[in-house]
């Protein structure tokens, strides 16, 4: 389309008519943004397993941030274009805009809309909002998308009077909604009915982390693989107004499957307080840090902190001849290292090697600095590694393999942050 | 969750409030242009020239061989970006167009379209009235 905006638009002539072409070009792309920033947002399976939740939310990040100074950009290029064309005062020209144009009031309203849930989503900011707060801003982006298609159709350049392009612009919303629609809203019901989940129990791994044990049918239909995740919505009154991702830590078995997560933040606190018999609704599975990905026969199996719970299913789960997995867990402390008890058990079991090591960043036991990676693991370069762990640990991590000389094709990674 | 409905129902009315405003439309771009009637005056009507944003035609009026008036009949007003640029646009051209005694006007910034469908229709009526030759060219 910006080839088709390129032909079709007028030719510049002088600043007035830069400025609205920039002005235009402005709200093409922003125009343009919406619908991909919806749909990286609606949790279609196929997008979460290839390309990973972590970094479709990055990427949903990244593009909204440009979105908003876009949006800004069209408006302020715009007004100032037509009040250079028309000979008049910026101000004179706005006010113009603003009470005889029809429909620039509401994208007005949208922009503004857009540029508060910004500036609510801004680092400085989201660290005071607690997480509900924030989510509810963030839903009234739905309503500026809503308010923005409508002004694009009634007064975008390359759309009036040409029906097919209208058509297509109405289509790709549409899709976008859909997407939404479905994946966000009419499925999770389906889901629910069909496999009405509930808690069976609940246990206190130590550590701060707990594993809750949900029950239901059909599971093997969810189709769930171990190194996944899974968004529990538990169906009470407190917790059920948003959803929270929390890892597989063992491969689903029968009709139950086992979900763990760290203390971190007023809702995972609500998985806590999550008694036998409650209602939850599971959505997913989602995730790309499965044995699809595997691409050699030895593995590493890199966590940090929480990143132990998917990649202990892996630990699990991974078919592999004897030493052929090597599992290296990294904390700040013995004590903080959850689940080791399992994967000892696992180790031994399938005889695999396992690598607690805690203790301070940097410190003796630190595999992460330098080289010291492949001392731990001769033939890293032969492996794939799976790697799991908050922000700051996996940064770490994937500077270690590279400086190990590990192609990043062979590192799988998974990221978790708030 | 009470924040939470409180901020539902205030957004809803805001909405309801917001999709319930009617903007003006601005005014016609020919009540800007309109000239008072000269008494006595033979007048003649332009050809409606097609712009991509609606016609233009203008009607002239002649006394004494002098285009003394030039009224815009029709003007792009399809949208209010064109009424607003219609509506300075015509008495710019309209005093030009009489202080050169032609249809020789300078295209107005930003109006390049209206401009010379305004242009067109104008020598079209002007070539309606024998009376009227150009200065300074031979009949």
């Amino acid at each position: 389309m910006l080839a088709w905006w390129w032909v079709s638009a007028a030719p510049v002539r002088d600043v007035g008519g830069a400025l609205t072409g920039a002005g235009r070009l402005t709200g093409l792309v922003a125009g343009y943004a919406m619908p991909l920033l919806l749909l990286s947002m609606a949790r279609v399976p196929a997008a979460e397993r290839h390309v990973g939740a972590d970094r479709l939310a990055r990427w949903h990040a990244f593009l909204g941030r440009w979105t908003v100074c876009l949006v800004v950009a069209h408006a302020l290029l715009t007004t100032w274009g037509y009040a250079v064309a028309s000979g008049s005062g910026a101000v004179d020209q706005a006010s113009t805009l603003l009470l005889h144009y029809p429909g620039v009031l509401l994208a007005t309203v949208a922009a503004a809309l857009l540029v508060g849930v910004g500036v609510a989503s801004a680092r400085a900011a989201r660290a005071r909002l607690r997480y509900e707060t924030w989510y509810y801003l963030h839903l009234y982006t739905y309503l500026a998308v809503a308010l923005s298609f409508a002004h694009v159709l009634a007064t975008g350049e390359q759309l009036v009077g040409h029906p097919v392009a209208r058509w297509l612009w109405s289509l790709l919303y549409a899709v976008a909604g859909a997407a939404v629609l479905w994946y966000r809203l009419l499925e999770p019901v389906r889901s629910t009915l069909r496999h009405r989940f509930r808690v069976e129990r609940v246990v206190d791994e130590g550590a701060g982390v707990t594993s809750v044990v949900l029950r239901g049918r059909d599971v093997a239909a969810m189709g769930a693989l171990p190194g996944q995740f899974v968004r529990l919505r538990p169906l009470t009154r407190q917790g059920w107004w948003s959803s929270h991702p929390y890892s597989l830590s063992a491969a689903p078995s029968g009709d139950r499957l086992r979900v763990s997560a760290k203390d971190l933040g007023d809702h995972s606190a609500a998985l806590a307080g999550m008694r036998p018999g409650t209602r939850v609704l599971v959505l997913g599975p989602f995730g790309a840090l499965t044995a699809e990905r595997r691409s050699r026969r030895q593995v590493l199996l890199l966590a940090g902190g929480i990143g132990v719970t998917p990649l202990r299913a892996l630990f699990q789960t991974l078919p592999a001849a004897p030493g052929e997995l090597t599992f290296v867990y990294r904390s700040r402390s013995i004590d903080e290292m959850a689940l080791r008890g399992e994967l000892v058990e696992i180790a031994r079991r399938r005889d695999q090697r396992l690598h607690l090591m805690p203790g301070p960043s940097g410190g003796g036991w630190d595999p992460l600095p330098g080289r010291r990676l492949l001392h731990l693991v001769p033939d890293l370069r032969e492996h794939d590694v799976y790697l799991c762990g908050p922000p700051g640990f996996t940064t770490a991590a994937l500077a270690a393999l590279r400086r190990c000389g590990v192609a990043r094709s062979r590192v799988h990674a998974e990221q978790f942050s708030l | 969750m009470r924040r939470a409905l409180l901020a539902l129902v205030t957004t809803v009315v805001g909405l309801v409030v917001l999709l319930d405003v009617e903007v003006t439309p601005l005014p016609s771009p020919l009540a800007a242009g309109a000239a008072t009637p000269v008494p006595g005056a033979t007048t003649a009507t332009g050809t409606s020239v097609a712009t991509g944003y609606g016609p233009v035609q203008v009607q002239i009026a002649v006394s004494d061989e002098e285009l003394v008036a030039v009224t815009p009949i029709s003007l792009p007003a399809e949208d209010p970006r064109s009424v607003e640029l219609s509506s300075r646009a015509a008495p710019l051209l309209a005093q030009e167009a009489i202080s050169a005694q032609s249809a020789d006007v300078d295209m107005v910034s930003g109006a390049t379209y209206t401009s010379r469908g305004y242009a067109e229709s104008l020598q079209s009526a002007l070539d309606q009235v024998p009376a009227l030759t150009p200065t300074g060219q031979g009949s």
